[in-house]
Formats: structure tokens, sequence, C-alpha cells
């Protein structure tokens, strides 16, 4: 009897996870370059090891986990912001920023130049070029980059942009801030940086709706169904325990 | 319930992108304003399963993890320092810039500020200073008996005064420029004032390299577009919205919860 209700706590605490995942996706709803993330549940059978020789062997049991969470790396929106530098990444890619921990990696592209003439990252991380970070003079215009990264001034070609890419995109982290954490990036190809526009949050509103809907009556009707399992107890015990 | 602190915050974050949003609309027709907008970030992620760990006595490895975010934060609200639409408004001092860099103005307190609204006025004395007195820097006096005034596209001032046959140079209007011109901080008035990372200003005269051209009898407008701020209006009351609904999915997983007897 015991087992439905530990079932249903299983089962519950996973809904709860998922709207709080659900919660996280609508937040960052206008977060630039936020990637969404859907929970993995999978079965796991109780007990692991049966004893099924017996007369009435052991009966597994099936409960629910959440095995991992996936991200979602579809692009978002593009906007145009005429912020000369706002870049956005059309295709696969991830720009890389230089924090105090070490590389990250972001598709984030609302930058900024700093007073020291750097490229960074709202919180003032570098972002980084092939050649390290690139530092302009006072007396610079605002960079103009092209499709491939070419960073260029009126002082020339200053630099080119650093994109990677990773085998493995599942394995990336985030470590809020819009930055991901990441393990043997490779030099994408071909990126294409858009200039003046940024990428927005591929957070798809409705689906989220949906989800946190189905999400709310599945909760429900586990907590009514551990409920019935209870008051099916509750019964057995009052009628067995009636003497006369 | 983690899931109502995180749609608090979202919540939070929408409150204050209206509120962006509504100052950029009130100011669509001040001389000289730039737009801001909100740029979000996400908060901290709990791992629940950490990625990379190992999954079995077998040696594997999850190839993902379980990581759960705790919301969203404001970032910056930068400024965005696009050059607005120039008007012509027919009054010689009148004066907008095109390309880049700032007025230099002597506040009444010894501050220098700078902007970009270029609606100067005439003082008592002569002296070019803004429509709230305070003056141009350097300052420049058009004599009572001057006529004829003319701002050259290098910010050369010049007018005929008295009776004279030809135009007398008047004075130099020079610009500053900032590495990092977001980085100003807007004192209200149309003003900025220098900071740690906007960079000291340079100056220089109009026209030199990477420094904007003086246009006399113009002003430039304010650099919002309505139709993109409604539109943005629009998202963040409809994103506000969700995280309401999401406070009442968890207030209703809750309930269902207690209820449980």
């Amino acid at each position: 009897m015991e087992n439905a209700q530990l079932v249903g706590l299983a089962r519950q605490a996973t809904l709860r996870r998922q709207l709080d995942l659900i919660a996280n996706n609508i937040a960052n709803v206008n977060t630039n370059g936020f990637k969404a993330q859907t929970l993995l549940l999978e079965e796991t059978r109780q007990p692991q090891a049966s004893a099924d020789s017996f007369l009435t062997p052991d009966r597994p049991i099936s409960f629910v986990i959440d095995d991992a969470n996936l991200y979602d790396f579809q692009p978002g929106q593009m906007m145009q912001t005429g912020n000369p530098t706002d870049l956005a990444l059309d295709g696969k890619g991830w720009f890389v920023i230089q924090t105090a921990q070490g590389e990250r990696f972001t598709r984030n592209g609302s930058f900024a130049i700093n007073n020291e003439g750097r490229l960074v990252t709202r919180d003032g991380d570098t972002v980084l070029t092939d050649a390290g970070p690139l530092t302009l003079a006072p007396n610079e215009q605002t960079p103009t980059i092209a499709a491939d990264g070419t960073i260029s001034t009126n002082q020339g070609v200053r630099g080119k942009l650093r994109v990677v890419d990773f085998a493995n995109p599942g394995e990336l982290k985030k470590i809020g801030e819009t930055l991901f954490e990441g393990q043997n990036p490779q030099p994408a190809t071909l990126p294409r940086v858009v200039q003046g526009q940024i990428e927005k949050s591929n957070v798809r509103a409705v689906v989220e709706l949906t989800r946190m809907i189905a999400v709310g009556r599945a909760y429900e009707s586990v907590a009514k169904w551990m409920q019935d399992a209870n008051d099916l107890r509750r019964n057995a015990i009052e009628k067995l325990a009636t003497v006369n | 319930m983690k899931a109502l602190h995180i749609a608090a915050s979202g919540m939070m974050a929408q409150e204050l992108n209206v509120e962006l949003i509504s100052n950029n609309i009130a100011n669509m027709r001040t001389t000289g304003f730039k737009r801001q907008r909100a740029d979000f970030q996400d908060l901290l992620y709990q791992n629940l399963r950490q990625v990379g760990s190992q999954a079995s006595d077998a040696g594997n490895v999850l190839p993902t993890g379980v990581q759960i975010g705790s919301g969203v934060r404001t970032a910056a609200t930068p400024r965005i320092m696009s050059q607005g639409t120039v008007e012509s408004t027919e009054k010689e001092l009148d004066i907008a810039i095109r390309g880049e860099g700032f007025f230099r103005i002597l506040l009444p307190d010894g501050r220098t500020a700078y902007t970009r609204d270029g609606s100067f006025e005439r003082d008592a004395t002569g002296q070019i200073v803004t429509a709230n007195g305070y003056a141009l820097d350097p300052a420049i006096t058009v004599p009572v008996n001057a006529t004829g005034l003319t701002i050259s596209p290098q910010g050369a001032v010049s007018a005929v005064v008295g009776t004279a046959t030809t135009a007398t140079v008047l004075g130099q209007i020079q610009i500053a420029r900032f590495v990092n011109k977001t980085g100003l901080e807007a004192i209200g008035d149309n003003l900025y004032l220098e900071t740690a990372s906007s960079g000291a200003a340079q100056l220089a005269n109009p026209g030199d390299e990477a420094y904007g051209q003086l246009l006399q009898n113009h002003l430039e407008i304010a650099n919002v577009n309505p139709v993109s701020e409604i539109s943005d209006l629009i998202a963040a009351q409809r994103a506000y919205e969700m995280n309401s609904r999401v406070i009442r999915a968890a207030d209703e997983m809750m309930s269902a919860t207690i209820q449980f007897k």
C-alpha cells in the first residue's frame, strides 16, 4: 500500500522541479541569448535485485526520476538594436569570454566598449578575439565587425572575433549571467557575425505555458490519487479494527 | 517553492523593463535624448546532478546533468547612443552634432557636463548658454550688435559685428568624445557626467578625425522609435503576465499539498 504513496511522492518531487525549470524559462523570456531547458524524466525500477524464485516473487515498481535536463539550442529571435556593439551569431557557435575563472561561452552579444577601449560583456568581462583581448585606442571610431568576425576601425583591421563550437553541446553547463562552461572548444565553422542585432531568448512562451498547465494538472491528479489511496487505507483500518 | 521566487524575480525584471520603456516614450520629443534598454541575465544554477559525473561503476559519465536556475536579474540598462533624427528649426543657435561627440557645458557648481542637446540661447551678457542658462565651454560671447551669426561645420562661430563689412570669428566650439560613451552618467536636464567607466573626455574641434561635424539651424531629437517601444512594452507586459501565471500554478500546487490529509 505504501508503495503507491512513494511512487506518488517521486512524481510530485519531479513535477515541482519541472515547475522550477519552467519558471526559470519564463522569467528569462526577455534575457538576451538565453537557452531554454527541459527536464528529461526516466523510469527506475525498484527493487533492482529481485527475489523472483519464491512462490510470490518480488514485483518491481516503477518510480520516476529526473535524469537530465536538455538544452534547447535553437537560435532565439534576432532583434535589430542599432547599437554597433551588439553582436549576434547566425548559426552555430559561441562567443568566448575571459572571466576571472577562465574562458566561458555565451550567445548573449550585448557587448560594450569599456573605458580601456576593450570589448566587454555587461559584467565587464573581456570578449576574446583570435589574438586574445583587443584594446582600441581612444581616438578610434566604433568598430565595424564583418560577417566573418573581422573587427576594423578607422585604424584598419584590428583583429577577428573568436567564435567556437562544441562537439557535444549537451555537456555545456550553465553558470548564470548567460554564460556557459564547457570543455574542448573548437573553432566554429562558418559563423556569421551580425552587427547591430542581438539574439533574444529562445523561450517559446506558449510551449512553456502549456507545459506549466500540464505540470499543474498532473500534480493535482497525483495529489488526488494519493488522497484516494490514503482514504482506502483509513477505511480498511477502521473496518478491520471494528470488533462486533 | 523555488518557482515562486523565480517567477517573482521575473515579474520584478519586467516591471523595471516597463519603467525604462515608459521613460523612453516620455522623452520621445526630448532634444538629444538617448533611449535605454534593459539587459537581463539568468541567475546562478543549482546542480542537482552534476554534468560529467560518474553514472555507474562501469565508468559511464553523465552526458547531461540536472540544473535548475534561480531566475533573472537586470544586468545593465545600456543607453543606445545612436544618432537621432535631425530636424530643421531655423534658429541660429540650434546646433546638431552629425556623428560622435558631446558639447561641453560648465555647471554652476564648477563641474563639467556633456550634452547632445544643441538648443543654445544667448544670456543677458551675450554668452552662449543652454536652455537652463549653463555656459557652453569654452565660453563664446556674441556682441549685441552682431548680425548673421554663422557656425561652421568645424565649430567656428562668426558674425558681422557693427558696421564691419566682413565677418569676424567670435570663438570656437569644441566637442568631447569618450572611449565608452555608454558609460556616461545621466543626471537629467539632457546632461551627462564623466565617470570612471566612460574614460576621460577627449576634446577636439568638430570635424576632426572620428569627431562629428556641426549643423547650424538644426536640432537632434530623441533616438526613440515609438513603434519598437510600444512593441517592447507589449512584450514586457505579456512576460509579466506569464510570470504571474507561474506564481498561480505554484500556488495551486502548494494548495494541493496542503489540502492533503
